[in-house]
């Protein structure tokens, strides 16, 4: 009997604490959300005022109709402000959460020394500034807006670079940002590059372009190069370079890792927005939460439109298909498949976006051993490809024949390659007679490709170059493949005779396009001196037909040598609720999250 | 054998199961090719670069150095204590604490294998009982062909067919993650104290009064229960008004110094009650739904043949024949008498599915983007970030060991012949 009450009386406080605590959370919520019918309320009493001065107005306008014409149509257009600014008031109370499906993750931190993937950069561009940048919307990536910097200006030999600051940004601990932050930004990436040897700066090799940075005055900062370069505006405008705040980035500590105090405290940068939230689990995004920074800059444009952006992570395509197709998510941006994106298309319930891609793919030729040791063998090999049957039937023209490997739009680019053709059997069997292969003595080797979704749709890509390449009659394929980890590893131990490999830019220029045509990295022992010759004087000129003719020149060397095949151009398209505007998919590949808002 | 040295040379004998375990994972993981190196260089992979890297990661080492050290690392006692987890070495993607990427993943996963276990066998049982109690009938076979067909069926497929219908059709239950996105995650229970503004001394002097609660409730239940009061329970109840003073001292002036006191499991449906959102509790139950109801199905499938197999057998037992003589009610015999004794089998059958349901897991958590230890898995394996793999593959081992320890116990404790 005695344990029945005691087990009841537990039984009775457990309830009363559920029902107590339950309670009292609602008792919270409910004064919350009177306090936002409140301020709500308040709103609303403020627009009637607003109506009821208009009304006077309006009668004044009545009173004043026997005055002069110009004298009522002043008055007409202040009613029309006064209009447009209730029905501002009006929208700012609607959605202000945009909430955003990826299957991307920040790779390891936000730590603009260190971050080097799509999605850090990302986060990067939306949280953190940059002395300049490129203008959304932007065809061919070369037009830079000002940013932190109001103006430059570049020495004759483009090897001193110059900036004057804006005046009066604040990092939101009431630093006042200057030309010596600047100056530790880039000093400290450079200074980060052998502890970090992963990280961006050091990927774009920033020890060996800047060779120093000098504060001129408070608000004037000076770059000393070790080289020419024309395209500095273009590293400049890249996430790497972004300003950091001392206080929270010194330079012995590196990364702002989740959980991190640093990654939740929202002063280290100055950008449209703050890192609230960043919560990681198993080593990968859960939620990054975006809250409009009340100090940023630029209030003349009202950014951020969207006062906060919420990123949650999918698994895969497939899963971020059903959760923008279910209305679970307003956006899905990048890792829709073609086919997918074709068929929301036709989906009233979303709309889809298109844009310029500048994702590349190219066919890499083993140029140390035969067969491809021979340029005639690579040129034959670049003439049989098909790449509008690619295009049409993998990419479902949702990608272009590529025949230069800078994409089109951008300087510099040509359709140089087009000179081989494509399915051009005729040129094929005539290269291939000269290197002593025929149709009983054929041309064999492998082809490979990523097979782990590294890049798109890899396999049926492979299938139908290897049908085209085989319909010429003197070329027998045979189609290997290697999971992202071992592709790589199969690349750098240099055993695959031809494959296929990709390229997102870092910065908006050709001079980040056109070395992929010899890049040591690649692995294919191709070297061309009057190439790099060329290269480098490219980088030397911001005189763009120079720079145009420069880049062709490159490019006609390359379709003679075919060490590097450009293949195709992907297009960039973005899935969102039919409500949501503002979003610019243009050659950057970036994704500007200030400029996006919600409308009616 | 009793059941005391039963269990302890049970849980003996897991070590050496999970050494072999990791000694296979660690040689395997280096046999496949690919390289973590060469993976963490997004685009241009300059040779000192990488062999730079490859020392910051300790990987320039000989195998054995590094296998030493790993060990090493997992019995650092010291480790575990200071973090909660065991050293796994760090992540060669991130640079994070494996072990703690591990316990932050664990959660998920356990919260999906707990309610799709509830799920298969409340219908795996209930199915298999109804079966066998139509024995022959088209009931019968409808449900073996359903048991037959849920075994076979893939999860990814079921699962999108799932998604499809509630989620994209109807839109009644989010297609994926462990919440709807708009959802802000439960935090758990947060009690904010005081700032530390008296010190040590200030709680240590106010801890009595929690010491003489305690020990009073400790004096009035010895009351009740009319034990006479001696020197040992005088004793007793003097030791418990000092171990409470302390503990309570401690503990408080502890959590005060740090402002909060913050209980979390990790388990959503459990945080979002200790935080007491019934809102949230309910939008986790919703998308828990698909992915449980998903794996419950699947393995629903083995509980219905098994269930309906021993009912069968046990519905023809003497025991059974005797109890329907006496008049007692159907449900009554069925379910008191012939379920208790054809779930002993079923039990340790559930037992084993544990170790099927997390290979599962990693399928489902892929097909709904749940963020647990098997999304975990196919993702590090992919980036073949070598520690990484070792410590959750060593969890999922651990994992599975403890609850075949678990239901052996139960076994034993259910079946009173073990017990003799």
């Amino acid at each position: 009997m005695l344990e029945k009450i005691e087990l009841s009386i537990v039984v009775l406080v457990l309830i009363g604490i559920i029902v107590s605590s339950g309670t009292m959370y609602y008792t919270t919520t409910a004064i919350s959300n009177l306090s936002t019918l409140t301020s709500d309320v308040t709103t609303l009493t403020e627009s009637v005022t607003n109506l009821t001065s208009t009304l006077r107005d309006l009668t004044t306008i009545t009173g004043l109709m026997a005055e002069t014409l110009g004298e009522y149509n002043e008055t007409l257009a202040a009613l029309q402000d006064r209009l447009t600014e209730i029905e501002k008031l009006l929208a700012a109370k609607t959605k202000e959460t945009l909430i955003v499906g990826t299957t991307d993750s920040v790779e390891k931190t936000l730590d603009p020394a260190q971050a080097y993937d799509y999605f850090g950069w990302c986060i990067l561009q939306n949280i953190a500034g940059t002395l300049v940048s490129v203008k959304p919307g932007s065809e061919t990536g070369a037009d830079f807006l000002p940013e932190l910097a109001v103006s430059w200006n570049a020495s004759e030999d483009f090897d001193v670079w110059d900036f004057n600051l804006r005046q009066g940004v604040t990092f939101a601990d009431g630093t006042e940002f200057n030309a010596t932050h600047v100056k530790y930004s880039f000093d400290r990436a450079i200074a980060l590059i052998d502890d970090i040897p992963e990280g961006a700066p050091a990927g774009l090799e920033y020890n060996k372009l800047i060779n120093s940075t000098e504060v001129l005055a408070n608000y004037t900062v000076r770059f000393n190069l070790n080289h020419a370069f024309s395209p500095f505006l273009g590293i400049v405008s890249c996430r790497a370079s972004a300003i950091v705040n001392p206080t929270y980035a010194p330079i012995e500590e590196v990364g702002y890792h989740a959980g991190d105090s640093r990654a939740s405290t929202p002063v280290a940068f100055v950008g449209p927005y703050y890192l609230t939230t960043w919560a990681r689990v198993g080593g990968r995004d859960i939620e990054i939460r975006l809250d409009k920074n009340p100090y940023y800059w630029n209030t003349t444009g009202e950014y951020p439109k969207t006062k906060t952006i919420i990123f949650r992570f999918y698994s895969g395509p497939s899963t971020l298909r059903l959760a923008v197709e279910a209305g679970d998510i307003d956006m899905a941006f990048r890792h829709i498949s073609p086919t997918d994106v074709l068929d929301l298309e036709d989906n009233p319930s979303v709309k889809v976006w298109w844009g310029a891609g500048a994702f590349v793919q190219y066919l890499c030729f083993q140029t140390k051993r035969a067969p491809f040791d021979d340029p005639r063998v690579r040129r034959a090999v670049a003439a049989a490809l098909d790449r509008s049957a690619v295009c049409e039937t993998v990419f479902l023209n949702l990608s272009q024949p590529l025949y230069s490997i800078i994409p089109p739009g951008m300087l510099g680019h040509t359709e140089e390659f087009q000179k081989l053709g494509d399915a051009n059997y005729a040129l094929t069997q005539s290269l291939l007679a000269e290197a002593g292969y025929d149709a009983t003595n054929k041309l064999t080797f492998d082809l490979w490709y990523e097979s782990s979704g590294h890049y798109p749709s890899s396999a049926d890509q492979a299938i139908v170059y290897k049908e085209a390449l085989e319909a010429s009659g003197v070329i027998a394929v045979t189609l290997k493949s290697a999971d992202w980890a071992t592709y790589k590893q199969n690349r750098d131990s240099e055993i695959m005779d031809a494959y296929v490999y990709g390229w997102y830019p870092d910065y908006v220029d050709p001079d980040d396009y056109a070395f992929l045509y010899w890049a040591s990295w690649i692995h294919t022992n191709y070297h061309n001196a009057t190439q790099e010759a060329l290269y480098d004087q490219a980088r030397a000129t911001t005189n763009t037909t120079l720079r145009e003719e420069l880049y062709a020149q490159i490019d006609e060397i390359a379709a003679e040598q075919c060490s590097v095949v450009p293949l195709y151009v992907s297009s960039a398209w973005a899935v969102t609720h039919p409500k949501i505007y503002g979003i610019y998919l243009d050659i950057t590949q970036d994704m500007r999250y200030w400029l996006i808002y919600i409308g009616e | 054998m009793g059941l005391r040295s039963y269990v302890v040379t049970r849980i003996l004998l897991t070590i050496p199961t999970l050494l072999l375990l990791l000694s296979m994972v660690f040689l395997v993981m280096r046999v496949l090719p690919g390289d973590p190196v060469a993976l963490r260089f997004e685009k241009r992979a300059d040779p000192e670069q990488m062999e730079r890297m490859r020392h910051i990661l300790g990987m320039d080492k000989p195998l054995w150095t590094q296998y030493i050290e790993y060990l090493g690392g997992i019995v650092d006692i010291g480790y575990l204590l200071e973090n909660g987890y065991p050293n796994l070495g760090k992540s060669m993607q991130t640079y994070e604490e494996v072990g703690g990427q591990i316990f932050s993943a664990f959660p998920a996963t356990l919260e999906l294998a707990i309610y799709s276990m509830i799920i298969a066998s409340i219908l795996g049982i209930l199915l298999g009982v109804v079966s066998s109690k139509s024995y022959n009938s088209i009931l019968d076979h409808m449900i073996r062909g359903f048991g037959t067909v849920t075994y076979a069926i893939p999860i990814f497929f079921l699962g999108i067919i799932f998604q499809l219908i509630f989620g994209v059709y109807l839109r009644w239950l989010p297609t994926g993650l462990r919440l709807h996105p708009s959802v802000e995650p439960p935090s758990g229970l947060t009690i904010y104290l005081s700032p530390p503004s008296q010190g040590f001394l200030y709680h240590f002097l106010l801890s009595s009064i929690a010491g003489l609660i305690v020990s009073a409730v400790y004096v009035a239940m010895l009351r009740i229960k009319h034990v006479k009061f001696k020197l040992k329970e005088i004793l007793i109840s003097a030791a418990v008004f000092l171990v409470t003073w302390i503990a309570y001292a401690y503990a408080s002036w502890y959590f005060v110094c740090a402002g909060e006191l913050h209980i979390s499991t990790g388990l959503y449906t459990v945080d979002s009650l200790l935080e007491g959102n019934l809102f949230t509790f309910f939008e986790s139950l919703k998308t828990l739904l698909l992915p449980s109801l998903t794996l419950g199905i699947i393995l629903s499938g083995m509980f219905i043949r098994m269930t309906r197999t021993n009912m069968l057998e046990t519905l023809r037992l003497d025991f059974v024949t005797a109890a329907k003589a006496r008049g007692l009610k159907e449900s009554t015999v069925t379910y008191g008498y012939a379920l208790r004794n054809a779930f002993l089998p079923v039990l340790t059958m559930m037992g084993l599915q544990f170790a099927i349901l997390l290979s599962g897991a990693i399928l489902t958590e892929t097909t709904f983007s749940w963020p647990g230890l098997g999304s975990y898995i196919v993702q590090r394996i992919n980036l073949r970030d070598y520690t990484a793999i070792q410590g959750a593959v060593v969890m999922f081992g651990l994992f599975i060991t403890l609850v075949s320890l678990v239901v052996d116990i139960l076994y034993a404790y259910l079946d009173p012949r073990i017990r003799l």
